[in-house]
């Protein structure tokens, strides 16, 4: 239970390549914050850094007030759970779970104590015998998890835990991660590579490209309002239409007039843009592909020719052409269509695609930054 | 320039990737071979720049080093001022008593030895002694008295020491310096020096490495650098059996021992015919015994590892079970069996197949055979062990590659040669280098059966025989042990193989895809 | 019969034939290997008489050359002296090359790349050069010819840091991340080696152990050197060479020499085959990455 603060922290490897710049955050006690981005974007250094696997080039680190850029990994109370679970080989679950308290030399009956109630919680007493070996992937990660709770560090770091297991296990523990956050109660930082691991567990988001922070915000935030293109494609699946059209304003009401049409943007987003006299301008606009609707409106629609059909189930991703040869992906829940509608939607078929004018992004061509910051 | 005809690409230039694909297998062998020796003179401009940028980089490090050391003194403390003179000064006044001590007890000892004996052996270093011992006459007592005199191999061992000595010393010092400037750095800032305690904790820890490294290195330090340094200065000294160095004084000979090696006009000298006679033997040797073991050795694997092949085991077994054996055993035995009057012989005569002793096939005393029967008995011995290795990298090709090359439509001859082959050679690379330097220096194999006989009379030199088989580090062996033993000319050929070796590690080096990655396992 | 069950049993056929020649293959190799010890074998039991003759089986059958090689030769002190020399090197070797291969395999200082560079040049030195230093340097401290065997430890030992390869490359084979788990755990690097990485390196430590055990039994060159032609310093190579070293030496020992050559042979051999899958783990491992 301890607040973290990074305070211009840089990383530079062999005296050359730069991968984190100027790092600064300040993570509250008992927040779960989540490091996302791309492979290479620096966020696992970042949190090798603050575990002291790595050492910090440049800034401080303070965990709980206390400087840390100069202790030992041992003697910042954290605990860490790996990638690929960094079980010993050697040494028995029990052992295992136990082992920071060997090192703290607990006494016996405490460490039984200790190591069991965890067990208990993660569902793998059972197991308490066994060697890693002889573990599934899914119990291997409870171990490795249940290692870094024993000891109520002050916090509790984690490092793509979950992209070694399959895709339904994944889902499952990213769940029970969520329940296991309550009971632990302690400063949580995770990283992924997954937009929606970070979306579904973090209080806040910090989403990194190429050694610089992006955004910080709750998911709210960095969803519908993202701060410039790159968080705006990185967040969400499908990934956000994008196309280049000019911004026009006509009676005091804006316009984006993408595809050779004229759609207007209304509703809180055109309040703002009104609030803030944005000057008509060539800008990048950003539609998530589920701020469209098929069907006609008389203000806000085009015409489409589905490309291809992709059927998830619960929603299908139809991926569309328009009438000037651009490529969209809009996605459709399966409930608002009727079984003769979707037999209709195949590749070819003509239709028309209807925009939501409040909830579409802006970004400045040159900068890639949201018009609305 | 000669220009491919299909496509007007000369391979001389530099081409492209896409162009690259153009080309035919062997125009791409031809134009890697071209390239590689365009890029020699391009190796040896940026060899010497990267000297020059050494050497200036070296001036330039000392001139900040200098700088830096004035700056500190100026603006240090009188703590860290009195540790110019005082080392540990001020470590033990800031509270580091341990690191202080140490400091301070590194300068008394080398004060005290500089004093008692450094200053004196460096003396003794130019001329490596004056006075040899043995009876001198004495006008005073008018009478031959024997004196101790100076002995050279002390006077240029000591002299070694004591400068590297000296070097330590000012390492420690700056250090010493280094240190105080940083303690009041980190005083400055607010923060603790480490404690005695903290320091000897970290030995643990932080500076473990230390701890695990300061044996391994003291041994290396003195058994290996040592020596090498030693020996690199006794090819430049006429170090002999005649010059001992206490009876009979040896002295700087300069660059003569090159310069006998070298010169091919000394009439009566054929050293470097011997010399250029055995080297060129001990390279086509390295070839023989690394190649033929190898590739025999990934045959035998590959046999054994075909599928269908029953007894996998047995086979495996037995070769090994021979290269178990020590291998002096087995060589020393092979060589008696097949001497002029061994087993091999005794078995021809009883049998008939040779008439008489007359006709006895004498294996070790004719130059031809005698090369090719130590070739021969290196596969013998050789062979079980590539098996070993090859055996252990084969189960380590992934299946998958060659059931796509089956379904691709290739045999076991274009497996072996698109999936085996390359893939071995890739991961063997460095083991082949090691293995070709192990047989340059094999001394077993050829001291064990021949001798280094057949003795050659051409190859009869100043320095002691040598025979037809000898390599060069038997060669060593014989000169040094030999009743002449010119340590100094055993330097100098031992100087010779290092070039060598170094020179084949760099190209190896520099060719070999790295496969070295440490990295890519963790 | 089909076109297709034609070719099929061609196949079959062709199979048959590859396998029937590499059987010979094989049975011819596996007698041409192992064909000269058992010749040593049968000359070691030769009673009739001890110089070399020209056939293999023994008239006499007898175990006098063994008798003889332990009552009228130095092989005893032989024996012993490479029995010593093996135990105390198989021991501080073992600790010298594990701390190096150790170190540079998984610990991360400054110099690291450069030391194992030193190393690497180092080694493409002749090793024999350095003995006319040390040979001199231990007759100073009387460690040669009678007294051998501490100078010949303190050869093989000191120096053995350079051969740390093959350990290193086992220990580039574990995850770096144990180590980082266990320090994140509390543990200090100490504890990384004595907790972590030292149960888990079993096969290593044996194969250290073992070879290191094993060398000084096949050394010849720095053994004959340090011995400096002295009985009594000899290890068994040296000796056993020593027994045959001259032609008349050749015909009163030729018999004891294959006798000592099995009684040495037999241990080695079994320590071998015992040790061949951590060899093999060794060697592949390691001796490939170099």
């Amino acid at each position: 239970m301890a607040s973290v603060k990074l305070k211009n922290v840089k990383k530079v490897y062999d005296n050359k390549v730069e991968v984190v710049h100027d790092f600064n955050l300040d993570i509250a006690d008992k927040e779960f914050i989540v490091f996302v981005g791309p492979s290479g974007c620096g966020k696992s250094t970042t949190l090798r850094m603050v575990a002291g696997l790595e050492e910090i080039t440049d800034g401080t680190i303070e965990i709980d007030g206390v400087v840390v850029n100069d202790l030992q990994p041992k003697d910042r109370d954290i605990s860490m759970v790996f990638q690929n679970y960094a079980l010993y080989p050697h040494l028995t679950v029990f052992e295992n779970i136990a082992f920071p308290l060997r090192l703290q030399k607990v006494p016996q009956d405490e460490v039984f104590k200790k190591v069991t109630e965890v067990s208990d919680i993660l569902g793998i007493t059972e197991y308490l015998n066994r060697k890693p070996r002889a573990l599934s992937g899914g119990q291997r990660q409870r171990v490795a998890i249940g290692r870094a709770m024993v000891r109520n560090p002050k916090v509790f770091l984690m490092d793509e835990p979950l992209s070694n297991l399959d895709a339904k296990l994944r889902n499952q523990m990213r769940a029970e991660i969520i329940l296991l956050r309550k009971r632990i109660d302690t400063t949580f930082i995770y990283v992924t590579h997954d937009q929606t691991e970070a979306m579904t567990l973090g209080d806040r988001i910090v989403i990194m490209k190429d050694g610089y922070i992006m955004q910080v915000g709750t998911p709210d935030e960095v969803f519908d309002s993202p701060k410039n293109l790159f968080v705006a494609e990185f967040i969400g699946a499908p990934k956000m239409n994008t196309f280049r059209c000019q911004l026009i304003k006509e009676n005091g009401e804006y316009y984006v007039t993408p595809f050779g049409s004229k759609l207007k943007v209304d509703g809180y987003k055109g309040e703002e843009l009104k609030k803030r006299n944005i000057e008509p301008q060539e800008v990048i606009l950003g539609v998530r592909p589920e701020h469209m609707v098929l069907g006609k409106d008389a203000d806000n629609d085009i015409d489409a020719k589905i490309l291809v059909n992709e059927m998830m189930g619960s929603e299908l991703h139809l991926h569309v052409v328009t009438r000037d040869n651009t490529e969209l992906i809009i996605r459709v829940p399966t409930v608002d269509l009727s079984h003769e509608q979707r037999s209709k939607l195949v590749n070819g078929h003509e239709f028309h695609i209807t925009f939501k004018g409040n909830v579409m992004n802006f970004f400045d061509v040159n900068t890639e930054e949201n018009l609305l910051n | 320039m000669e220009k491919t005809n299909s496509n007007n690409i000369s391979l001389f230039d530099d081409l492209s990737d896409l162009d690259l694909l153009k080309l035919t297998r062997f125009q791409t062998f031809l134009y890697k071979i071209i390239h590689f020796f365009k890029a020699i003179p391009h190796f040896f401009v940026s060899l010497f720049g990267f000297i020059f940028n050494f050497i200036k980089g070296f001036f330039v490090w000392i001139k900040d080093d200098f700088t830096e050391i004035v700056s500190t003194f100026k603006e240090g403390d009188y703590k860290t001022r009195l540790s110019y003179p005082i080392m540990g000064f001020g470590s033990i006044a800031r509270g580091q008593i341990l690191r202080g001590l140490l400091f301070l007890l590194f300068e008394i000892v080398f004060i005290v030895y500089m004093i008692t004996a450094g200053f004196h052996w460096l003396g003794k270093l130019p001329s490596l002694g004056t006075q040899a011992s043995g009876m001198v006459y004495d006008p005073k007592l008018d009478t031959y008295v024997r004196v101790a005199g100076d002995d050279s191999f002390k006077c240029l061992l000591y002299g070694v020491m004591t400068i590297l000595f000296i070097l330590a010393f000012i390492y420690t010092w700056r250090l010493n310096i280094k240190q105080n400037q940083i303690s009041e750095m980190l005083l400055k800032e607010g923060k603790k020096l480490k404690s005695t305690r903290d320091d000897l904790s970290s030995l643990l820890d932080e500076d473990f490495h230390k701890t695990l490294l300061a044996l391994p290195l003291l041994g290396i330090f003195f058994f290996t650098v040592l020596p090498i340094i030693f020996m690199i200065l006794v090819a430049f000294t006429n170090y002999d059996g005649a010059h001992d160095g206490y009876s009979n004084l040896f002295t700087w000979v300069g660059l003569d021992n090159f310069n006998s090696l070298f010169n091919l006009n000394l009439g009566s000298n054929n050293l470097s015919l011997a010399f250029g006679e055995i080297l060129s033997w001990t390279i086509i040797w390295a070839i023989f015994a690394t190649f033929t073991n190898y590739f025999l050795g990934m045959f035998v694997a590959i046999m054994i590892n075909k599928k269908g092949i029953k007894f996998k085991k047995l086979w495996r077994g037995i070769l090994v079970l021979t290269s178990a054996v020590p291998q002096f055993i087995s060589l020393l035995y092979v060589s008696k069996m097949f001497a002029a009057n061994g087993l091999v012989n005794g078995v021809l005569i009883n049998s008939g197949i040779i008439s008489d002793l007359s006709h006895i096939i004498r294996f070790w005393e004719d130059k031809t055979l005698a090369r090719i029967m130590v070739i021969v008995i290196n596969i013998w011995v050789g062979v079980p062990y590539l098996m070993l290795i090859v055996t252990g990298i084969l189960m380590n090709i992934p299946a998958d590659l060659y059931e796509s090359a089956r379904i691709d439509g290739a045999n076991a001859v274009q497996q072996f040669f698109k999936i085996t082959l390359p893939y071995m050679l890739f991961v063997t690379g460095p083991y082949l280098l090691t293995s070709f330097i192990g047989n340059i220096n094999n001394f077993n194999v050829i001291y064990l059966l021949t001798a280094g006989g057949p003795d050659n009379p051409k190859l009869l030199t100043s320095a002691g025989s040598a025979g037809d088989t000898d390599l060069l580090i038997t060669w060593l062996f014989k000169i040094t042990t030999g009743a002449e033993s010119k340590y100094y000319l055993a330097s100098v050929i031992g100087i010779m193989i290092f070039v060598f070796v170094s020179f084949l590690a760099l190209v190896v080096y520099n060719v070999i895809p790295s496969t070295r990655n440490e990295e890519d396992y963790s | 019969m089909s076109e297709i069950s034609k070719k099929h049993m061609g196949l079959k056929a062709k199979e048959r034939l590859s396998n029937t020649i590499i059987y010979i293959i094989l049975v011819l190799m596996s007698i041409v290997w192992l064909l000269p010890f058992i010749f040593l074998v049968f000359e070691s039991l030769r009673v009739e008489t001890t110089n070399q003759v020209g056939y293999v089986i023994p008239k006499v059958f007898g175990f006098d050359n063994y008798i003889n090689l332990f009552t009228k030769t130095d092989f005893p002190i032989w024996f012993k002296n490479t029995f010593i020399i093996g135990l105390f090197a198989s021991v501080i070797q073992t600790i010298i090359v594990l701390s190096m291969s150790y170190t540079l395999s998984r610990l991360r200082f400054k110099g690291r790349k450069g030391l194992m560079n030193l190393m690497l040049v180092l080694g493409f030195f002749p090793g024999f050069l350095s003995m006319i230093i040390l040979y001199k340097v231990l007759s100073w401290f009387n460690l040669t010819g009678a007294n051998s065997v501490p100078g010949l430890i303190l050869v093989y030992v000191a120096s053995s840091g350079m051969g740390y390869y093959v350990s290193k490359g086992f220990f580039d084979t574990i995850s770096r991340s144990l180590d980082e788990a266990a320090r994140v755990d509390g543990a200090t690097r100490f504890q990384v080696f004595t907790k972590i990485i030292m149960p888990l390196s079993k096969p290593i430590v044996i194969y250290t152990i073992l070879t290191a055990f094993m060398a000084p039994w096949g050394d010849f060159m720095f053994a004959k050197y340090i011995s400096h032609a002295t009985s009594a310093g000899m290890n068994v190579a040296v000796g056993l060479q020593y027994l045959i070293s001259t032609p008349s030496n050749l015909a009163a020992n030729y018999t004891l020499f294959c006798a000592g050559g099995v009684v040495v042979a037999i241990p080695i051999t079994i320590l071998f085959m015992a040790l061949q899958r951590y060899y093999v783990e060794g060697v592949t491992g390691g001796a490939v990455k170099g």
